[in-house]
């Protein structure tokens, strides 16, 4: 499994540019039904960096299991 | 499967919190009216729109107030039930007010048999006639009613509040992960107090897998903090705000741990300096995040001294919730953790060989 850097910092800032205009067009979006997005926003929040964590986690054990093949 | 109990068991926790933090209706509340302002001595129509409400349902019109003070308050004399959100109500208010104040800033409050009892302090603002100065009829007349046999509703709901609306659920995704780092930096910090007893680099490792879930559940605090903030103070970051700033240096902090790891080539050292830095990083974060913040004035909830659990806060159908999802994350941290720490041990394993 090769994965080269699949978040490279300047994706996670593109990404953030777009979430940013995106508000910055339609700015009652998430003030809408109750401001219930910013409740979901912060759960894809949670979600996001739990699999972030996880793919820090696969890398390095892909890693540690090209090191046993190359023993 | 008896050693996952607890895995299963915190996996439950967050599944619970999840789904009760958001399926539970808010309370019925008044979530805005019109006008806002009025003058003494006039005839006063507001339409009032409710959040969660079914006006239609109450078996009588609601009984709607303006509340002075604890002891001077005028009730509607006529109130309209235009939709299960919409009211209007229609005071006659006296020529004075009961103090010698100009202007008196007075709460709204609606009672009905369905939706229960609802106030919006600081809402109606009266002026009052500056020629006027008979303060006697103006305490007659707002004396005369009092706030008496209101509903509560009748359902598990959690309480509703106008500047944060639904995203008071928030406390179920955002607070547990500090209490829960919190418990875990704990974890780690008896871990290094036992590398540095018993030289045992297991120690070290476990120390530093429980580091690392603390600093995560760290940063997800903070960005989860960030999107909320964005919503109830208006900016996602803001230097005014003690508690945000000094967890941002508490993290540095505990990003620092992991880049003093890297520079070592000794094993034995690093562990040893790397424990002592734990150590003091914690002791920095107890000073940072629980001691500064409570002495400065702070735009979280339960600043100047007290913590953020008092009953203003916190009411029962949210503790029903929050404390779950604490122990929750708190178990699910100490799963990832040993994930960490056995794939730091299969590694020393490889590089044995």
């Amino acid at each position: 499994m090769n994965m080269k850097k699949p978040f490279s910092l300047l994706t996670i800032l593109l990404i953030f540019q777009g979430f940013a205009q995106a508000q910055a067009d339609n700015a009652d979006f998430m003030r809408s039904v109750g401001k219930m997005y910013v409740v979901y926003g912060v759960i894809v929040v949670i979600f996001v960096a739990l699999v972030l964590f996880l793919i820090y986690l696969d890398r390095r054990l892909t890693k540690l299991e090209n090191q046993i093949n190359d023993q | 499967m008896r050693k996952y109990w607890w895995k299963i068991l915190g996996v439950f926790l967050i599944v619970y919190s999840f789904t009760m933090g958001l399926l539970v209706p808010l309370k019925p509340g008044i979530a805005y009216f019109e006008p806002g302002a009025t003058q003494a001595g006039k005839a006063y129509e507001m339409t009032i729109t409710g959040y969660n409400t079914f006006y239609t349902k109450a078996t009588a019109a609601p009984r709607v107030w303006l509340k002075y003070d604890s002891v001077h308050m005028l009730i509607a004399d006529r109130v309209e039930v235009l939709g299960d959100r919409q009211l209007k109500a229609r005071f006659n208010l006296p020529g004075s007010l009961p103090t010698e104040k100009q202007v008196a800033v007075t709460s709204l409050i609606i009672d009905d048999d369905y939706n229960g009892f609802a106030v919006k302090p600081g809402s109606v603002f009266i002026t009052a006639d500056s020629s006027l100065q008979e303060i006697s009829i103006g305490k007659a007349a707002w004396g005369k009613t009092e706030v008496s046999g209101v509903h509560e509703k009748d359902q598990f709901n959690f309480p509703y509040r106008v500047q944060l609306s639904e995203t008071i659920r928030n406390l179920y995704y955002h607070v547990p992960f500090w209490f829960a780092m919190f418990i875990i930096f704990i974890a780690g910090i008896t871990q290094s107090v036992q590398y540095l007893r018993t030289n045992n680099p297991e120690y070290d490792y476990k120390s530093m897998s429980f580091t690392m879930v603390g600093t995560l559940f760290g940063v997800i605090g903070l960005i989860t903090g960030m999107i909320w903030a964005k919503d109830t103070w208006g900016t996602y970051w803001t230097w005014k705000e003690v508690k945000m700033n000094m967890t941002a240096i508490a993290l540095l902090v505990y990003f620092a741990y992991f880049i003093l790891r890297q520079s070592f080539d000794d094993d034995e050292r690093r562990a040893r300096i790397s424990a002592v830095y734990s150590i003091f990083a914690f002791a920095a974060m107890i000073a940072l995040l629980y001691v500064v913040p409570r002495m400065v004035s702070s735009l979280h909830p339960g600043s100047g001294g007290n913590p953020a659990l008092g009953a203003d806060d916190l009411d029962n159908s949210m503790r029903l919730v929050f404390y779950p999802a604490i122990i929750g994350w708190t178990l699910f941290g100490v799963w990832l953790t040993s994930l960490i720490y056995r794939m730091q041990m299969v590694r020393e394993r490889i590089y044995d060989q």
